[in-house]
């Protein structure tokens, strides 16, 4: 090109005013041009070298040069890029330097433009960094819901450290457990004292790991909460445009700063989660305590020439104590009935449950005896833990005549009380019930005579203990009915309440307590019994 | 969890719609990058970016949307988002693509807008 065609060039882009890489585009053109059309190219200065910015369309020029020889023919450094042509200018090479010069000052400008928008993005990135870390900071006060949590932190530590990848490990019964993965695979359970997961926690960059199978680069960091490790936070590959490389120490800030906030919050949510399961057990443990006070008997019933009264308190909302009083189908007699089941609170009262259901189906097809109680030891060996029993006492009054045929299964035996004041106990007994297979049972008697008092009860009564740690006891217990046997039971059974209790003296109620009372009337004209 | 990313083009009279699915990041970017370029060059100068499907996005992602924008506007074109997650809304904003791209709660009301 001759130098006045390339100075008319010059002039006419001059007054087209373009601007940025529009005019570094078509000074290239130019000069690629001016030196024969072998091609040109503008290389931006890069950390890992120079990289091909803009090129003619005939150039040759690599992407990228790791190495820069000194300028000579053909190459002109400039700061933060260089210039490359394959050619050689006109033929006074007076044009060419002022072409040059236009070049180099508008691909400088370009590149600072360049440099410029970088630094605002890094500047703007690091905005949304501590905005993230802002909003997981109020995301402790604001989100419990554990499960958003998880996904909310893993995504943005990946998101905040242009990670391709993670997971979110949680600690439960010693091993970091896989919570939440994102971007692919992870292995499913962590050994703590494993040295890659010690790294990891550690926060030591990995080249492979098998905890993301595939990544190139693993990052991982501790969620800690009063510094117990409660978690692991682990992202992998970190992508810039050319590729995936490894995690700066600057990621391993951030990714700390995020795992401080995402343990409160983790912990906050944690917390909330048990409080809202705390709360679902409690209500239901309030229906099976309804369901329970269900099972037994509604207020007392009648029979002529007795007199009866019955209490139940369970240590817990619901318990492990039982007791009914109902008709035989004969019409004539009455079952009495009192059980008390290994263990307190909901396994308890679920047993409860089978031994109510079982005696009364079977009290319709079998009379009250010892066939019986082989049935029902059977039916309660198959449908209980094995470390579950229960004691039972369940007895056949006929009012008419005060005979009680009775069972005992390794109860407590029943106290008689006479119109004297005389102490009696009941045989007894064999094993529970549920404890092994073909045990044999054996029916007793006893007579309630008029004036009697039978007191059945639960071992809740007699082993209350004091802060002394005494035992409230059978004497005491023997003491309170004998002193008692003609008050109203009403008042009686108020009175053995009130001291057991002054006895436990504000102590926890430490089992279930049960007791049944009858009297037979002293008055009752034996003319009109049966 | 949403991840890679995918994408669906709806082509429209007036515009043209692409729905994002996943990560947007390198990978993502470039993906919703050619789809663009390629609406670009079929003659389409208003697009709509609609992210409902996408929770997640990476300083990659962004800097590659920042390129499309750049892009759409040296030829008089626009380019619209609409149905960001908060999270990615407050991003947008700070990383300045809410000065020079529309941003849509919806994509009914962002068609509204964008229809000549």
């Amino acid at each position: 090109m001759k130098d006045a065609t390339l100075q008319d060039e010059l002039l006419a882009l001059a007054r087209q005013e373009p601007q940025g890489r529009q005019l570094v585009e078509r000074l290239l053109g130019l000069l690629d041009r001016a030196t024969g059309t072998h091609g040109a190219a503008l290389y931006v200065k890069t950390e890992l070298g120079y990289r091909r910015e803009l090129a003619t369309a005939g150039s040759t020029d690599e992407d990228s040069l790791a190495e820069v020889l000194a300028d000579g023919p053909g190459q002109l450094t400039f700061d933060g890029g260089l210039v490359r042509w394959h050619g050689t200018t006109g033929s006074s090479g007076v044009e060419a330097p002022a072409l040059l010069l236009a070049l180099v000052t508008a691909a400088r400008e370009l590149v600072l433009r360049g440099q410029l928008k970088r630094q605002d993005f890094e500047a703007k990135s690091r905005g949304v960094q501590l905005e993230a870390l802002y909003d997981v900071g109020l995301a402790i006060a604001s989100t419990l819901d554990f499960e958003r949590l998880c996904e909310e932190i893993l995504m943005r530590a990946v998101a905040l450290s242009d990670a391709r990848r993670g997971a979110l490990y949680l600690k439960q019964a010693g091993r970091l457990e896989l919570h939440r993965v994102f971007g692919g695979d992870a292995q499913a359970r962590l050994d703590p004292e494993d040295e890659e997961t010690q790294e990891l926690l550690a926060g030591v960059p990995r080249p492979t790991c098998c905890v993301l199978p595939g990544a190139l680069y693993v990052l991982g960091v501790s969620i800690a909460v009063d510094g117990l490790p409660k978690g692991l936070l682990v992202i992998g590959d970190k992508e810039s445009r050319q590729g995936v490389g490894p995690f700066s120490p600057a990621d391993r800030r951030t990714l700390d700063l995020l795992a401080n906030q995402a343990a409160i919050a983790l912990e906050n949510a944690d917390l909330h989660r048990q409080a809202l399961e705390k709360e679902r057990l409690e209500r239901e443990i309030e229906l099976a305590s309804e369901i329970q006070r269900q099972i037994l008997p509604k207020g007392t019933p009648v029979i002529p020439g007795y007199e009866l009264a019955g209490w139940n308190r369970p240590a817990k909302h619901i318990g492990g104590d039982y007791y009914d009083i109902f008709p035989f189908v004969d019409g004539s007699s009455w079952g009495l009935v009192l059980g008390d089941v290994s263990g307190k609170g909901v396994p308890a009262a679920l047993l409860v449950s089978t031994l109510h259901s079982a005696l009364r189906l079977l009290l319709d097809r079998f009379e009250l005896g010892a066939d019986l109680f082989v049935r029902l030891n059977e039916h309660i060996l198959a449908s209980s833990a094995s470390n579950k029993f229960i004691t039972l006492l369940a007895a056949r009054l006929d009012p008419a005549t005060g005979e009680l045929h009775y069972l005992n299964a390794g109860h407590n035996p029943g106290i008689v009380i006479g119109a004297g004041g005389g102490v009696e106990q009941m045989g007894p007994g064999g094993l529970p019930l549920g404890l092994m297979p073909g045990v044999s049972f054996r029916t007793e008697q006893a007579t309630i005579a008029p004036g009697d008092l039978l007191c059945l009860y639960s071992d809740g009564i007699t082993e209350a203990v004091g802060p002394d740690d005494v035992e409230f006891g059978f004497d005491r217990l023997t003491r309170l009915l004998a002193e008692g046997r003609e008050e109203p039971l009403a008042d009686l059974m108020r009175r053995i309440d009130r001291e057991v209790s002054a006895h436990a003296a504000g102590l926890p109620q430490g089992d279930d307590q049960t007791v049944l009372l009858l009297r037979r009337s002293a008055r009752w004209p034996a003319a009109q019994s049966g | 969890m949403t991840e890679a990313l995918k994408l669906t083009i709806d082509r429209r009279d007036a515009f043209a719609v692409i729905h994002t699915e996943g990560y947007i990041n390198n990978q993502g970017g470039e993906e919703i990058a050619r789809a663009a370029y390629e609406l670009l060059d079929s003659g389409y100068r208003r697009l709509l970016l609609d992210l409902t499907g996408t929770k997640i996005i990476n300083s990659i992602g962004i800097s590659i949307l920042i390129e499309i924008i750049e892009k759409m506007l040296e030829v008089d074109g626009k380019l619209a988002f609409c149905s960001l997650t908060p999270t990615i809304e407050k991003t947008f904003h700070i990383m300045g693509l809410a000065q020079y791209a529309s941003i849509y709660p919806d994509q009914t009301i962002a068609v509204v807008e964008l229809a000549p």
